[in-house]
């Protein structure tokens, strides 16, 4: 293990220094070539790449971080065309403020459409914002007065640098660079931040997610505001750049498609992809036009839509992490670090491990579970409970108490509403009647997962759910950070975590490639990197073969041992037996017994719920 | 005052037909394969220059016409499925959003390259004509489309209610795992019901091209109406489909009267905005549609 680590620490540092010339090579291109070009038809094209480039950056931010597609994005960028014109225009106000009054205006729009519509399926998502930008559309050409309509708006040419206008493209081919360098340094940061993990999460799963704490409404609303607000920035640069706003033009559905294209050519959800993507396509796209001419206006599109499905059916992951995939494989074959995310901060991690080993983990415990309240008092308490779905009581009038440190196992026949029982305390479905009491506070009424697992709780799922295109130690991350916003921190944490429940050897796999024991493990792993007091655990060894059932049984003691109450739902009697100190036994939504396992195994009500009536009397 | 209302009333009621069947195809794609097309409209537009020229070379009467474009456009539609859609059935909604908007730039740009931006209407001897039923006044085209929209959506409920293929359909769009089970060809399925998605789409283009003029984007008006209609009615129900298509037809015969023709789209979007915002399961939809 030493040997292994230190042979990866003295590659990790070759890879940065390698990169940071790399990246500084690349920052000097991006800076000379606009000066070497003479030519106002090339700096033209250099100040489109850039431009694109800003724009498909930030859709991605929503589109491909978020995984929110948004089809209607030039509302956005036509927001910010109109307003800073417009204030130019009739108040006299510098663009440059105006920008500022657009971009926020921009947000609150955002704000104000994302917030409702983030509830749709993401096909209705992408269709609401087609339709908002069309509404925008067609109120710009409809209010003639202040628009022009489809006459549009043409700014008189005033040179000076309070003006934003420029004689020579130049100026403005580096201010397009700057915000472009800065959409990238953003995307970068937020990529890697906490944030980045719980986007990418909200992403694969959203109930996951919940479960995990992660309030997806307002991750996916943080990536629309950074998002729009690029957008519509960019929109005034069109706007000071070709001077002239028209709603055709800012409010095109083509414009909000090929934002999206050039992040789907490029690799969607990358910090770099759409950058690429809009380099590689916007001189296709001008030396295409030369080539076609007037005669075939339209076969350009043609040819971008013919591209754009290629693109989906046979690379939907863009060329980007292609790219990447095969750098890896030709030149760090010998680097067992997969992940080059993780291989950067190598060093950074190994020292932060030591740092977390002498102040968090040094006790013997790696889940900490610090409470006010002593073991053997009630935890939680349910009282009344109950849910209909339609005509159907699915849980009817259930009252039970859980102990803080104890494991509790809630059985039942299929369809006795268990699962149910576990969605209304994990604040999945609310409840029709009763109160769920948790640590004295009232949690019945929280409505959001999130909420329910910041106050302690958190579940695994029947039906698992991994994020399948993160790695075990991603997913694991998600978890952690509940508790912590640091990567660092984080990371290290989730590895012990790892080791705890023995995926050592899968750290680096993504989880869509695990067996089934190993996702169960998964599910449990981070369940407990959110370091909850109370843990639901729904069927974790259903699908396991008797040895992994074994060994999940005694992981779960492992876990219990370190102070985490259990409430289990299980259909494997022998292991439910085994384990639990006391069981709850459900049929047809109502609790018909409750007691230690001998007590509850000889309880007439419940050999009849499991064997039919003619058990209970040769009983 | 009445007589108004009336009038507007019947008018909408046709123009509602029409939004149905126009609507219907998106619905019954949307049903079966959990995909929306975004090339709807497109394959409408595409009917409809169909059948200008069908009419304009051969002089085939429009509604004479349906019976030419029925079969092609559901053999144009299965294509399709094979070639775009089958691939990205179990992909991510990314890629099927985008697969379908490429399908409708590559129609649109291909119409416009080919048939330039104008708009293309035909005469015939019936285009203006119509009839005086007491105080009101129906148009005849209209009338016709109306009859031959709800006739063909009658035969859709009938061929789905009674027929092996139908009753496949509806067994894939309730639980696609389960009708695999019990020996349906998924896939098979999928095409059939495209095909006739987009089969209907194109009668739907058939009877518009009497009282409406064909251009390259005129798609984008009547995807929206579909989208409108769909959403309305529920999303995978047909019989919503139905009843949005008149309160579409109907919302905007009284919007247009009384507020502004002008604005006609932007009262759709409106529509369509607040319905998803305050009742996204669609009027007529159940909850877990959502």
């Amino acid at each position: 293990m030493k040997f292994s680590k230190n042979g990866n620490k003295i590659k990790s540092k070759f890879i940065i220094s390698r990169k940071n010339v790399i990246n500084a090579i690349l920052l000097i291109v991006l800076f000379v070539v606009p000066l070497i070009v003479k030519s106002p038809y090339y700096r033209d094209l250099i100040f489109m790449m850039f431009f694109y480039a800003i724009i498909a950056a930030s859709w991605n931010f929503i589109g491909g971080f978020a995984g929110q597609i948004s089809l209607g994005h030039t509302a956005f960028f036509g927001i910010g065309a109109y307003t800073s014109t417009l204030l130019y225009l009739n108040f006299g106000l510098s663009p440059w403020l105006g920008m500022i009054v657009g971009a926020i205006f921009a947000v609150l729009v955002g704000i104000g459409i994302g917030i409702p519509s983030f509830r749709l399926k993401s096909v209705f998502f992408a269709l609401s914002t087609i339709a908002f930008a069309e509404v925008l559309r067609l109120l710009s050409v409809y209010f003639r007065g202040i628009t022009k309509g489809t006459v549009g708006l043409l700014i008189p040419f005033k040179e000076g640098i309070q003006y934003f206008m420029f004689r020579d493209k130049l100026p403005y081919i580096y201010l397009t660079l700057i915000l472009m360098l800065i959409v990238i340094f953003v995307a970068k940061f937020i990529r890697d931040s906490r944030t980045g993990y719980y986007l990418m999460a909200l992403k694969e799963d959203q109930d996951a997610a919940e479960s995990l704490g992660v309030n997806t409404s307002l991750y996916k609303l943080i990536a629309l505001i950074i998002s729009v607000f690029f957008a519509s920035l960019a929109g005034s640069f069109y706007a000071q750049y070709l001077l002239f706003v028209d709603p055709d033009t800012v409010f095109s559905f083509g414009y909000s498609v090929n934002m999206a294209l050039f992040s789907i050519i490029g690799g969607v959800g990358t910090v770099l992809g759409p950058i690429i993507g809009a380099f590689l396509l916007t001189p296709f796209d001008v030396l295409l036009r030369e080539w076609l001419g007037n005669e075939f206006f339209g076969l350009n599109f043609v040819i971008y839509g013919i591209v754009l499905i290629i693109a989906v059916i046979y690379f939907p992951s863009g060329i980007l992490p292609r790219v990447q995939k095969l750098y890896k494989k030709y030149f760090f074959k010998n680097i067992l670090e997969a992940d080059s995310r993780k291989s950067d901060e190598y060093r950074k991690i190994n020292e932060g491990e030591k740092i977390i080993d002498k102040e968090f983990f040094l006790k013997s415990n790696i889940l900490k579970a610090d409470s006010t309240i002593n073991k053997g008092s009630a935890l939680l308490q349910v009282k009344g409970l109950t849910k209909k779905f339609g005509g159907l009581t699915a849980v009817s009038e259930v009252d039970f108490e859980i102990k803080k440190e104890e494991i509790v196992g809630l059985i039942g026949p299929n369809g006795a509403g268990k699962t149910t029982i576990f969605n209304l305390i994990s604040g999945f479905l609310l409840p029709n009647n009763g109160t769920i009491i948790y640590k004295g506070n009232n949690i019945s009424n929280l409505k959001k997962p999130h909420k329910v697992c910041y106050t302690g709780i958190t579940r695994t799922f029947q039906v698992v759910k991994p994020f399948q295109n993160m790695t075990v130690l991603e997913n694991t991350m998600v978890g952690v950070f509940a508790k912590t916003k640091d990567r660092i921190l984080a990371e290290a944490k989730a590895k012990q975590l790892i080791d705890f429940v023995g995926l050592t050897r899968n750290r680096d796999f993504l989880a869509g490639n695990l067996t089934i024991a190993d996702r169960k493990r998964l599910e449990l792993c981070r369940a407990l990197a959110t370091e909850p007091e109370l843990l639901l655990l729904d069927e974790v060894m259903a699908g396991l073969n008797p040895k992994e059932t074994e060994e999940i049984i005694s992981l779960i003691k492992k876990i219990s041992q370190t102070g985490i109450t259990l409430f289990v739902i299980e259909h494997i009697m022998q292991a439910i037996m085994n384990l639990s100190e006391r069981i709850i036994v459900l049929n047809y939504g109502k609790k018909i017994a409750e007691g230690t396992p001998e007590e509850v195994s000889k309880d007439k009500k419940v050999i009849e719920a499991y064997l039919g009536e003619e058990y209970v009397t040769k009983c | 005052m009445i007589d108004i209302i009336i009038q507007l009333l019947i008018t909408g009621i046709l123009l509602g037909g029409i939004y149905a069947l126009v609507s219907i195809g998106l619905c019954l794609i949307y049903g079966v394969l959990e995909i929306v097309n975004f090339a709807h409209g497109e394959f409408l537009m595409l009917s409809m220059y169909m059948t200008y020229w069908l009419f304009n070379t051969i002089g085939a009467d429009p509604y004479i016409s349906i019976l030419i474009i029925l079969p092609i456009f559901f053999i144009f539609g299965a294509a399709i499925e094979r070639i775009i859609i089958k691939p990205l059935i179990n992909a991510d909604h990314l890629n099927q959003i985008f697969a379908t908007v490429g399908l409708s730039m590559v129609f649109q740009n291909l119409a416009l390259l080919l048939w330039r931006a104008d708009y293309r209407t035909i005469t015939t001897a019936y285009s203006s004509k119509s009839m005086i039923v007491g105080n009101f006044m129906i148009s005849f085209p209209r009338f016709i489309a109306f009859l031959i929209a709800i006739g063909i959506i009658v035969i859709l409920f009938v061929f789905l209610k009674i027929t092996y293929t139908g009753k496949a359909i509806r067994a894939v769009s309730q639980e696609r795992r389960a009708a695999s089970l019990m020996g349906i060809n998924v896939d098979r399925t999928y095409q059939i019901a495209f095909g006739i998605g987009i089969a209907i789409t194109g009668i739907g283009g058939a009877i518009l091209m009497p009282i409406y003029y064909a251009f390259p984007t005129v798609g984008n008006l009547f995807s929206l109406i579909a989208f409108v209609v769909v959403v309305l009615g529920g999303y995978n129900n047909l019989i919503g489909a139905l009843a949005g298509g008149f309160i579409i037809g109907i919302v905007e015969t009284f919007s247009g009267f009384y507020i502004t023709p002008h604005l006609k789209e932007a009262i759709y979007f409106a529509l369509f905005i607040m319905i998803l915002l305050f009742r996204p399961t669609g009027l007529l939809g159940r909850k877990e549609n959502a």
